[in-house]
């Protein structure tokens, strides 16, 4: 294998970049501010259980069954129960106020109900339908527990959830590698593509294009540069994750950090090859959204690729994005190794290769400066 | 002796409102500039004077004709050219958020030399402002910068690009103090200017080019006697701008 060695000018150029990158304070502090502010609020959001359903409930009968029913009803944490009148309830539910209202009707007593089925009226607004599915079951199991209660029955079947994953995850733990995977892609495309861009506007690659630099010391030094930053980043970011948010990384931070840098180093050559292509400003940033916008909703990153549709899934796996994140959230929610991530690594290794190609097709020194 | 020949230097563009057709943006240009001395390029915008200049720098192909500076093939050794060439370009601005000293750091980085900031800073006039940043600076203050950031190699041919457009009469002043200061110490110097009073007083010698030809060369004074309108008493009249008119007509360039 060749050893690489960097010259001294690709250190100190490496070095200014990186000084440029931390004397803008305001670029650093919006790289930080949305991942963590994404996290902190899915955090708090998603504290492991749903948030109460807002139902209301009009009691007409006066019976000890209706009684017993509405206090079961408040008992469950799934439902936050407001007794009240029929008309008012409406109001409420046409507000958005309740998602639905159930109306108790005076016959509910124990007489009726040993003659006859009784009807229960459910008002719903139409938007909330998606919740009515997930409510039914809930009311008719509430239903089902009183009827056994009343007819004295015992349940046939019981069910009992066992977790067979050994520890506990929530989806902040399934978020926090989408997440730095997003952040890693937005940082190298911004270091590689983006600047090129901007120096290129300013004159800055033109003037140096007339000193002896060789372009492959102005790519070493961009990579260097750009590799510690997302580093450090992702860093501060797994740290603030881990002490603040109580986030568990199960796997080596070795294999981890591994799996950023390949992905870094794709995200780079493509961040180059947009460089080189795009002229404007402008354009880069449209040309930009064309890569970072499908791989933020079709990567995996804030929710399985096996949760989308069947027929975007071919897609959604192959995209670059979506073989580092998934590398990644194996690693630190499985603990796996590399070898058992190997179909991602593959992935990603495909990736490097195909992008390395590109970036050094399209990256012509003496265009790219004019 | 010449330091920079150029022969035959010829560049083809196409037509901006007929891709078809091209026409010559430097046609068949040949110059001999010799070492030590200053030599001004002049012609109206769009004349060919920075695309002949960006050829020897490297900026540019060459279409047709070469180039040597100090004997070395300006296209089959572009690397070794820009190791000898101190560069100003007409516009260029530098990273953000870095001083003059580190800037002019970085510039010797990138030669590959270990130089002294302050040196250079003094040289230009600009020690006082250090620790300052470039967008801080003024108009003057910027070309000064640029001739130091240029002159970090210690070249042996200078190229300033329209050096005082823009500045007013001090800074241009003490832009032109510099430069002579320059060559003094032995620096070829090429520049281009829309500048008559800069060519007369700065530059050894001239050359006049128009639609991407040379149309006259010489030193000022000669120019002046071939060129300029006879008036009707006294040998030596009208100025370098009158011949200037004269060589290239009233009508407006874009």
């Amino acid at each position: 294998m060749k050893k690489v060695i960097l010259s001294k000018l690709q250190l100190h150029l490496s070095k200014v970049f990186l000084m440029i990158f931390l004397r803008d304070r305001q670029s650093i502090f919006f790289s930080l501010f949305f991942p963590i502010i994404f996290m902190t609020v899915f955090g708090f959001v998603n504290n492991g259980q749903q948030e109460p359903l807002d139902i209301g409930v009009v009691n007409e009968s006066d019976s000890v069954v209706a009684a017993d029913f509405v206090q079961q009803l408040k008992d469950s944490l799934v439902f936050n129960v407001t007794i009240g009148t029929e008309g008012l309830l409406r109001s409420e539910l046409e507000e958005g106020d309740q998602t639905m209202v159930l109306v108790i009707p005076e016959i509910f007593n124990t007489a009726n109900l040993d003659r006859q089925s009784v009807e229960l009226r459910i008002l719903v607004d139409a938007a909330q339908l998606a919740q009515l599915s997930l409510v039914m079951p809930l009311l008719e199991q509430t239903l089902i527990e009183i009827e056994r209660e009343f007819r004295e029955t015992e349940p046939m079947f019981s069910l009992i959830i066992e977790d067979v994953q050994a520890r506990s995850q929530s989806y902040l733990d399934f978020l926090l590698p989408g997440l730095m995977a997003f952040t890693l892609m937005q940082l190298s495309i911004a270091g590689s593509g983006y600047n090129i861009i901007e120096f290129r506007r300013k004159g800055i690659l033109k003037r140096l294009f007339v000193t002896p630099i060789q372009p492959k010391d102005f790519i070493t030094a961009i990579v260097l540069a750009r590799t510690t930053i997302v580093l450090t980043q992702l860093v501060v970011l797994i740290t603030f994750a881990i002490l603040v948010l109580d986030v568990q990384i199960i796997g080596s931070f070795a294999a981890f950090f591994f799996v950023v840098i390949l992905g870094t180093f794709i995200f780079l050559n493509l961040g180059f090859c947009l460089g080189s292509i795009a002229k404007t400003q402008q354009a880069a940033i449209m040309i930009g959204n064309i890569v970072i916008f499908p791989q933020i909703f079709l990567s995996g990153v804030f929710y399985p690729i096996e949760s989308m549709p069947e027929f975007v899934q071919p897609v959604a796996n192959v995209l670059p994005l979506s073989f580092v994140s998934t590398g990644m959230r194996d690693i630190a929610n499985e603990g796996v190794s590399l070898l058992a991530i190997m179909p991602s690594l593959i992935g990603i290794a495909v990736w490097l290769v195909v992008s390395y190609v590109l970036a050094t097709r399209l990256f012509v020194w003496k265009e790219v400066a004019n | 002796m010449p330091i920079i020949e150029i022969e035959n230097f010829t560049k083809t563009y196409p037509l901006p409102d007929n891709k078809n057709e091209t026409f010559c943006a430097v046609d068949n240009v040949s110059l001999l500039i010799e070492m030590g001395e200053v030599f001004g390029i002049l012609g109206p915008n769009g004349a060919g004077k920075t695309t002949t200049l960006e050829m020897l720098e490297g900026l540019n192909d060459i279409d047709g004709g070469h180039a040597t500076i100090d004997g070395i093939d300006v296209q089959s050794y572009p690397f070794k050219i820009k190791e000898i060439i101190g560069v100003q370009l007409q516009a260029s601005e530098y990273f953000d958020n870095l001083s003059l000293v580190e800037l002019l750091t970085l510039f010797g980085a990138l030669y590959s030399r270990d130089i002294d900031p302050t040196t250079l800073l003094e040289k230009v006039q600009l020690l006082d402002k250090a620790k300052a940043k470039p967008a801080n600076l003024s108009g003057g203050q910027k070309q000064r910068f640029s001739i130091a950031c240029a002159l970090v190699n210690e070249p042996k041919v200078l190229f300033l690009d329209e050096p005082t457009t823009g500045l007013d009469p001090q800074a241009k002043r003490n832009i032109w103090d510099l430069v002579q200061d320059l060559n003094n110490n032995g620096m070829t110097i090429v520049l281009t200017t829309h500048n008559m009073e800069e060519a007369e007083s700065l530059c050894h010698r001239i050359a006049i080019m128009d639609h991407g030809k040379i149309v006259a060369e010489g030193t000022p004074q000669n120019l002046i006697l071939l060129h300029a309108p006879e008036p009707p008493e006294a040998p030596l009249h009208g100025n370098l701008e009158d011949v200037f008119l004269v060589l290239t007509g009233h009508a407006l360039r874009d």
